[in-house]
């Protein structure tokens, strides 16, 4: 369906919706209708504003549909460059998630040990006032930097950015970042000279080829990819998916390499390799706008296909092949960077490799290859420069840190993550921040805000973060939820989900950058209250005033977007949207360089990286094997799932339960285990998770097993997920840390089969 | 006019996001859910080939659970097949006569996917079709959707060399014309689906029957009742004896 059909769809819809139907009666009811038939459109008047979805960090535009005061219908919003009008299953499921009846409903403090989840219900002032208070002791006794806030869904502005740099901690740090995209951003930044950002600047619209490395449009749904991905390929463009597994998006791939998992680098080197050799690279392109293609060739020579094959299990033809494949369509042809890619440890590597191929191919900055990005103009609302430069980093992050200089707190420390000491460079990284509130070293953190972080289901090994909650001097967790890590809290505040509050602006950068705006759909469920307000309250409390000088959130707001000529009303006014130019194409520059490296050329050959005592050209790195008897334990996600979020909501859960694991069904057989048969899976450390039932299949290698992320949750409050499946992260005991970004390579823990409880 | 729908299951990623669609526009309880997402891979590792099955009601114009519905709760219109709720009595007939087995009972009613009429006649469009991501759904006038998957099946081509569309005719032509990556067969898919022999002969002797009951008693729901609990297969299965001897076995009504 076109983007006009569904707008002239959409307004027909809320006039008819609106208008009383006299004609109602004749109609059938609705089946099972949860009222008396009557459908939701029909109640009353259809009440719309607009919004940003939150059942993901995508963060598509949306137009929330009210009747008589309750939210019935989230929609795509078809001026928002996101969702152009579509939502993915998640999205959907935001009513649902709103009335989940688990949510945490007024402000709670301990009344128990940690742990143990015993809590009273207290007013917000005293919960606020308790919290401010031991802020206070803490900044007193051992300064700001002491206090760690991590922070994850679309409130974590309020406390991972603003309140974390004027409060004074460097110790601010988001999963998005080193347990998900850090390799990705240093990477681009060390090669490109830009960071890849939340995005991802694939310019769909005329590519002719693409490949994929782990990437899995259709289970990981974000909305505008699925949407990209389907023209692309309905148009006929080559997909080449490189994956252990058959996953959906492999079932759509011209070519799909079954490889090895930990392999991929050789696979990279090798495609490099066919392209020098055979010449297929843009040789223009190349002398134009890269440094070190010598080097880089050099480098390549011994790295044919053949050597490549014996490491990956895939053959030589293949690899030939699809490298032709790809260079046959440059540079309409992109590896496409994916997320979540803290693998292996060596992870910055693999990425350099994956962008050094795109610039062979000459994609950057070419019509139907890579565009560039830029972020919309807007001015922030004013306040006095922060205490800390903070570099949380995360989905929406600028520039990364550049200079070799740590920025230092108001006591003069800087971050306790070990950034320029076990790795170089990048956003804060959130499990390195874990240690020290154990050890002291190099100093303690005595105080812990968690933000819509779900710090027991994200961060691996489980044991230590435990150990870390019961040493802190404070905890709060803000959430909608009482997650796992919420029964460890001091004191828990319950937030308003986002169709019940109004908060930042979002400022995408894009091909065409763009502002979106949320408002509130409803007022505040139950005591909830937004993170801007909670923020706020803090920052009053603790002597912060300056950096809250507004008055009300729409005065904030309004402020904002007089920046760009513009205000809530008149945006509400034009679908919620502001849409500005950007400069995709390398022709936008006037020959001026896009590339903010060194060089200001992209970096086949990094000079950074041999000054630091690294490959400056990606070498393949081995992976440690599993052991006999033992399968890699690879994770993902179902389409209507995200992280360890949604399974609890009820719309969400129905479809998806629980979590299954994928078994290559030779191998299933072979141990005497059946489809449909529940196991336990133990990890090389005694680590132990189930049961969860076998899905043995065709669809995986025999050396690996999958299974979707997000479930064996144990939160007694979480009354549909709780101990539904399996949790990867309880069987993630180990990490590789990336030694150049921080990121925290997962998958290399290794799992058996344990039939027996 | 009729209307259709397409559905391009070679676009179809299985992303689910239609089934919540349906779920949240039309307020479905728990445990009804009008679309399921079936993978359907074939093959043995590493030569696998296939995708999802969005299986869901392919509105046929002929349709046998029409044709067996003794209260007429389900009927046809616009060339859809509608399901008025309320008066389904539960008799299960549209269950085990349906050739893509679709109904299903809940809390002793027939549920299945309506083509979304509440939605359509306030003037929306169907829920499942305006969310897709991959744009596999479209909804329309019948003949206009029959050209549209026609056209997909032609781009699918560049990737399925054996895409097809589905429906055209399949009992009686269907209201979801589907544009198939390969042979019906392959996919599970009657090429022909049974032509509704025994749906026709209800229709045409039990039905009225049933339906003269209903109008000349006061207690209509009681007597949709004893029908209900009649073993229906065993009555189906006597019907359609009696029509093989007497050498009228095949009435396929292709339009
Ligand atoms: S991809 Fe889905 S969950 Fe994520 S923001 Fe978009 S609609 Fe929401
Ligand atoms: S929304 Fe579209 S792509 Fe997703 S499962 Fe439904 S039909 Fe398939
Ligand atoms: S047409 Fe309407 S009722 Fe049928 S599957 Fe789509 S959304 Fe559900």
């Amino acid at each position: 369906m076109s983007l006009v059909d569904l707008e002239i769809s959409r307004r027909t819809f809320f006039t008819a919706g609106a208008a009383t139907m006299a004609a109602a009666g004749l109609l059938p009811r609705a089946a099972h209708a949860a009222t008396d038939g009557t459908p939701w459109y029909r109640q009353g008047a259809i009440e719309t504003t607009f919004g940003v979805c939150d059942m993901c960090p995508w963060r598509c535009g949306i137009v929330v549909s009210s009747v008589n005061g309750e939210v019935r219908k989230i929609d795509g919003n078809p001026a928002d460059p996101k969702s152009r009008g579509m939502l993915c299953a998640r999205g959907q499921g935001g009513v649902s998630f709103m009335n989940d009846p688990d949510r945490l409903q007024a402000p709670m403090m301990r009344s128990g040990k940690r742990g143990e989840g015993s809590f009273e219900e207290v007013s917000w002032e005293q919960a606020l006032d308790f919290i401010a208070d031991k802020l206070l002791e803490i900044k007193e006794r051992s300064g700001p930097e002491a206090l760690a806030i991590f922070g994850h869904t679309s409130g974590e502005y309020w406390f991972t950015d603003h309140f974390s740099q004027a409060w004074g901690t460097p110790n601010a740090a988001k999963p998005s970042s080193s347990l998900c995209l850090s390799p990705r951003e240093e990477a681009a930044q060390l090669t490109l000279g830009m960071g890849v950002g939340g995005h991802e600047p694939v310019d769909w619209d005329g590519l002719r080829c693409l490949t994929l490395i782990g990437s899995h449009i259709g289970e990981d749904t974000r909305n505008t990819v699925m949407q990209d991905f389907a023209d692309m390929w309905g148009d006929g463009g080559k997909v080449i998916v490189v994956d252990p597994r058959f996953s959906s998006v492999a079932t759509k791939a011209d070519h799909w390499l079954p490889i090895k998992p930990g392999t991929d680098t050789a696979l990279l080197l090798a495609w490099l390799n066919v392209l020098v050799t055979e010449e297929l690279y843009d040789a223009d392109y190349v002398r134009g706008w890269t440094t070190g293609f010598d080097r880089l060739a050099a480098h390549v020579a011994d790295k044919s296909p053949a050597w490549a094959a014996s490491i990956t299990d895939l053959s030589e033809g293949q690899i030939i092949e699809t490298a032709r494949v790809m260079a046959e369509r440059k540079p309409q042809s992109v590896i496409m960077p994916g997320r979540h890619v803290t693998w292996y440890g060596n992870d910055t590597q693999r990425l350099r490799a994956t962008y050094l191929v795109n610039a062979l191919l000459g994609a950057y900055g070419r019509r139907g290859g890579m565009y560039f990005n830029k972020a919309p103009y807007l001015e922030e609302y004013p306040h006095p420069p922060y205490a800390v430069a903070g570099s949380a980093g995360g989905c929406s992050a600028g520039a990364a840190e550049t200079s070799d200089e740590l920025p230092l707190g108001p006591s003069g420390k800087a971050r306790a993550d070990g950034a320029r000491e076990t790795f170089l460079r990048g956003a804060t990284a959130l499990q390195e921040l874990i240690d020290p509130m154990i050890t002291g070293d190099p100093y303690r953190i005595e105080g812990l805000i968690v933000y819509g972080t779900n710090l027991l289901n994200s961060v691996p090994n489980k044991p230590r973060t435990r150990e870390a909650l019961a040493a802190l001097d404070l905890v709060v967790a803000i959430d909608v939820l009482p997650q796992e890590h919420v029964a460890w809290a001091d004191v828990v505040l319950p937030e308003s989900t986002y169709l019940e509050r109004y908060d930042t602006l979002w400022s995408v950068s894009h091909k065409t950058p763009y502002i979106a705006m949320r408002e509130p759909a409803v007022a505040p469920m139950y005591q909830t209250r937004p993170a801007w307000w909670m923020a706020r309250e803090l920052g009053l409390r603790v002597g912060l005033d300056a950096y809250f000088g507004w008055e009300t959130i729409e005065e904030y707001l309004d402020r904002e977007l007089r920046s760009v000529g513009s205000s809530l009303d008149e945006m509400r006014a034009n679908d919620g949207i502001i849409i500005q130019n950007g400069k995709p194409y390398l022709e936008d520059y006037d020959g001026a360089s896009p590339f903010h490296t060194p060089s200001e050329k992209i970096e086949l050959f990094s000079q950074q990286l041999a000054d630091a005592g690294f490959d400056p050209i990606p070498e393949y790195e081995s992976t440690p094997e599993p052991p006999r008897g033992f399968y890699r334990l690879l994770y993902g996600r179902h389409p209507v799932h995200t992280f360890a979020k949604t399974q609890n909501t009820p719309a969400l859960n129905e479809r998806y339960p629980t979590n299954e694991v994928w078994i290559n069904a030779q191998a299933a057989a072979s141990e005497g285990i059946r489809d449909g048969q529940e196991v336990w899976l133990e990890n090389q450390d005694g680590a132990r998770s189930g049961p969860i039932a076998v899905k043995a299949t065709e669809r995986i290698r025999s050396d690996a097993v999958f299974m979707p992320h997000g479930f064996g949750q144990n939160a007694p409050g979480l009354t549909r997920a709780h101990g539904k499946g399996a949790s990867d992260t309880e069987l993630q005991t180990d990490y590789a840390l990336d030694p150049i970004s921080g990121g925290a390579g997962m998958r290399i823990n290794f799992v058996k089969i344990v039939t027996e409880v | 006019m009729a209307q259709a729908f397409v559905l391009d299951l070679g676009r179809c990623i299985g992303c689910e996001a239609c089934a919540l669609a349906c779920k949240t526009g039309n307020e479905l309880p728990t445990g009804v859910s009008y679309i399921e997402l079936i993978e359907q891979v074939r093959g043995s590792f590493p030569d696998l080939e296939g995708g999802f099955d969005n299986h869901r009601c392919l509105h046929c114009q002929d349709a046998a659970c029409v044709a067996v519905c003794p209260t007429g709760a389900l009927y046809k219109e616009d060339g859809l097949t509608r399901l008025n709720t309320p008066a389904c009595s539960g008799c299960e007939y549209c269950v085990t006569s349906c050739p893509y087995d679709v109904p299903r009972m809940v809390d002793g009613a027939s549920t299945k996917c309506d083509g979304c009429k509440a939605t359509t006649d306030a003037g929306g469009g169907p829920w499942c079709v305006s969310t897709c991501p991959s744009k596999a759904l479209e909804y329309g006038e019948r003949s206009e959707m029959l050209r549209t998957a026609r056209t997909r099946a032609e781009a699918l081509r560049a990737h399925y060399p054996n895409a097809q569309v589905y429906g055209e005719t399949q009992a009686g032509g269907l209201g979801v014309i589907l544009v198939l990556p390969d042979d019906p067969e392959v996919l599970g898919l009657p090429r022909d689906p049974d032509p509704p022999t025994v749906a026709n002969v209800w229709q045409g002797v039990v039905q009225p029957v049933s339906i003269g009951l209903i109008g000349a008693t006061a207690v209509a729901a009681g007597v949709a009742g004893v029908i209900a609990r009649r073993n229906h297969m065993a009555e189906l299965r006597d019907i359609e004896e009696a029509e093989q001897l007497v050498g009228d076995g095949d009435s396929s009504e292709e339009a």
